[in-house]
């Protein structure tokens, strides 16, 4: 077979590119970018989460704080305008910044003060308080393949077909998981951490965006999220207890969470298991329901 | 600066605008050991002395050998194990966070440095300088041919590791009109496609096979993610080298292919003329044959392959888990050795697809040592792909993704090659920009290529 020259098979290989790129555009126009994507990692979960937020109207209570709030899923809770911003593997840092660089502001913002001694994630601050259209010009072909497979096998699950499960998993016992070894081991870490640096200029940071915030009509106030006792007593999160109460001494700051420890289970050691996710959740709730009544 | 940068981009359109331009060709040997040595330093420029240390030293050596083979060679190879043992293996003896290990500052400073990028590979490429042209007898090459053998910024940092016999006689001026353009441009187009569409995207996934988010796995899952990482390292080296073939071809040098099709080997022997061939053919060269090889009988060639293989583990990282790799493949290579003529006179379609798998599936599980160097999480992975998962919380893996970045890997090995070569050949460039579409489009997140830490 004759040899294609070698500008012939350039042009050729360009040209397909161009042709493929341009019809991912079009498909990108006329469809929008608004399929939820398969989230393969807890971090494009976040992404999912932080998108909407960007896109879709202000809600009404925001929730922002680290892996531990971010098992709080959104439909555990009976309140439909509500959105958790809570970044897994990430600082409530991250979240409020973003909510704080928002034109617009919720009525409430609840800050996680469990792990304080992340630092801020400048480039997700960054991504999500740049003003215009953030949407990429072409989705991923692959990926919204998958999505729309995914979403047409498994339709969202109507709000009563929700509280049906909720209530189901509610009227079981708790886990009897057996979870000494990865108790044990985070138990270990929180003990080898020192974070009162960290924590000590994180706090600081909170008091300014919180004091901003207020400033523009909106109200925040702090939580903490139940860890299991042997936890609650490890070196790192006595530390940040002791900085955050320091700072924030006034019992109006902080929403009051009740439960009842034994009903609450760590599948992992350290992060709530479902079924003690939607009692926190419930809890937050009730809580709500009595600062929110319109006075 | 990894291939995948925009810098990379620009820092090759600079070097490649320069070498062909007439006014400087007499100098282009000079300018891709310049280029070279920025590469190196871009990132990590406390360590251009080291390199300097490692080339002036074999270069010395080299020439010293030369005059009197029998000493020099044997020191030469010393001085070159002793650098990739110290910068490789001090970690297992020091803490190099801890202040003043010794007391005295140059020293201590030695201790820290971080492990040189690619000092596994240049010091493969030192050694068989010395060997190869000592035994030739010719006249020693110049300075800087010897140090663009050894610091050739495509393969500086992971190979392929060329040897100086095929290597020094590419050393000559080269023309613009000489380019193999199309040859290049698929090297290059593939290698970035398997990098930044399967590894990349493959990796997002396989990272829960790292302590401890693979305790949340289930069991089938901690089945499929091995398989994953076995194509996930598979696409991360064979892009790399393909990449580090496809640039070396622009500047008019070949260097020797690192992988051919190895997850289709029918014995683990063939394995290792299919995967890091330059690798294996390096060792086999300048590690098994001096040994004695095949030459001593069964026991010596059991233990030679043994040491071999165990060696070439720990060639990649210092640690219980790549020695174990390497001495279960050593296990492997044994095993099979009295059975493959045997084997091998069974021709039936069902008995090859049977070895086939068998080598895939082995080869496969080994890698676990790779992805978890630590002996006993690697340990810990492998027991509990053979128990029932009790996390009441597991994590969601999306199969069809996985199938859908799996593919090209699969479609490269078991796609029949007349079909590519025959009728298809003129749908290749469609199919190549095909390519620039989808890992623009579908790139995984940035990781840097696998092999980059050996």
């Amino acid at each position: 077979m004759q040899e294609m020259s070698a500008v012939k098979w350039f042009a050729r290989c360009v040209f397909s590119a161009m042709v493929l790129l341009l019809a991912c555009g079009l498909a990108t126009a006329w469809f929008g970018t608004g399929l939820q994507l398969p989230a393969t990692t807890t971090r494009d979960g976040t992404l999912i989460t932080l998108n909407r937020y960007a896109k879709e109207p202000i809600p009404e209570i925001v929730i922002v704080g680290s892996s531990l709030s971010f098992r709080l899923k959104e439909n555990y809770f009976a309140r439909a305008r509500m959105r958790n911003l809570a970044l897994a593997g990430g600082s409530p840092l991250t979240g409020l910044e973003i909510v704080m660089n928002q034109p617009r502001l919720p009525r409430l913002v609840l800050v996680e003060a469990n792990v304080l001694s992340r630092s801020t994630d400048t480039a997700l601050v960054e991504k999500y308080s740049r003003s215009g259209n953030t949407d990429p010009m072409f989705f991923r072909p692959i990926r919204t393949a998958v999505a729309a497979y995914e979403n047409w096998l498994h339709a969202p699950l109507s709000h009563t077909q929700v509280s049906l499960a909720l209530s189901r998993l509610l009227k079981q016992p708790p886990s009897d998981f057996d979870n000494r070894i990865y108790a044990d081991r985070a138990l270990q870490q929180s003990n080898a951490e020192d974070p009162t640096v960290a924590v000590r200029e994180n706090v600081t940071r909170i008091e300014q965006l919180i004091a901003a915030i207020e400033r523009r009509g909106a109200r925040v106030l702090l939580y903490e999220l139940p860890y299991s006792e042997q936890l609650e007593r490890s070196r790192s999160a006595k530390i940040t207890r002791e900085i955050v109460h320091a700072k924030f001494s006034d019992p109006d700051r902080w929403l009051r969470i009740d439960f009842t420890r034994s009903d609450l289970r760590w599948a992992d050691g350290v992060h709530l298991d479902e079924r003690s996710a939607v009692i926190i959740a419930q809890s937050i709730d009730r809580a709500l329901s009595s600062l929110l009544e319109p006075t | 600066m990894t291939f995948t940068s925009w810098q990379f981009g620009i820092f090759v359109g600079t070097v490649f605008g320069a070498y062909y331009f007439p006014p400087l060709r007499a100098l282009q040997v000079q300018l891709l050991v310049i280029a070279s040595l920025f590469f190196y330093g871009y990132g990590q420029p406390e360590l251009l002395p080291l390199l300097a240390v490692a080339a002036f030293g074999t270069f010395l050596f080299l020439i010293l050998a030369l005059r009197n083979r029998r000493i020099w060679l044997p020191v030469g190879i010393a001085f070159n194990l002793a650098l990739l043992a110290f910068f490789k293996y001090k970690f297992l003896f020091i803490e190099p966070s801890s202040t003043g290990l010794t007391g005295v500052a140059p020293i201590d400073l030695l201790l820290k440095l971080p492990l040189p990028i690619g000092i596994s590979f240049f010091v493969f490429h030192n050694i068989s300088l010395l060997v190869d042209l000592t035994r030739q007898k010719n006249a020693p090459p110049d300075l800087t041919s010897v140090f663009l053998y050894i610091i050739f910024f495509p393969q500086l940092v992971s190979g392929p590791i060329t040897r100086a016999e095929m290597f020094m006689p590419q050393i000559k001026p080269k023309h613009f009109a000489d380019i193999p353009f199309i040859e290049a441009a698929k090297w290059i187009l593939a290698g970035f496609f398997f990098k930044l569409y399967v590894a990349n995207n493959l990796n997002e996934m396989t990272s829960y096979m790292d302590f401890p988010l693979y305790e949340t796995l289930q069991t089938q899952d901690r089945w499929l993610l091995v398989f994953l990482y076995s194509y996930q390292i598979y696409a991360d080296f064979f892009g790399y080298s393909a990449i580090a073939i496809g640039l070396a071809l622009l500047f008019g040098y070949r260097l020797p292919i690192n992988f051919n099709l190895p997850y289709i080997s029918l014995s683990f022997s063939e394995f290792w003329t299919r995967w890091h061939i330059s690798l294996s053919s390096w060792l086999r060269t300048y590690l098994y044959v001096p040994l004695g090889g095949n030459r001593h009988g069964a026991f010596r060639t059991y233990l030679n392959l043994m040491i071999v293989m165990g060696l070439g583990g720990l060639w990649h990282g210092a640690g219980l888990g790549y020695l174990m790799w390497g001495l279960l493949h050593g296990a492997l290579l044994v095993m099979e050795r009295p059975f493959l003529r045997r084997l091998q006179s069974i021709d039936l379609a069902v008995f090859r697809a049977a070895r086939a798998s068998v080598v895939f599936v082995c080869v496969t599980m080994l890698w676990i040592f790779f992805k978890l160097p630590n002996f006993d999480h690697a340990i810990s992975y492998l027991s509990g792909m053979f128990t029932s998962s009790t996390n009441p919380n597991p994590t969601k893996l999306f199969y069809n993704l996985a199938l859908l970045y799996s593919l090209p890997v699969i479609i490269q090995h078991f796609a029949p090659r007349s079909l590519f070569e025959g009728r298809l050949r003129a749908a290749e460039p469609y199919l190549y920009g095909s390519m620039i579409a989808l890992m623009y489009l579908e790139a995984g997140p940035e990781t840097s290529f696998i092999y980059f830490q050996f």
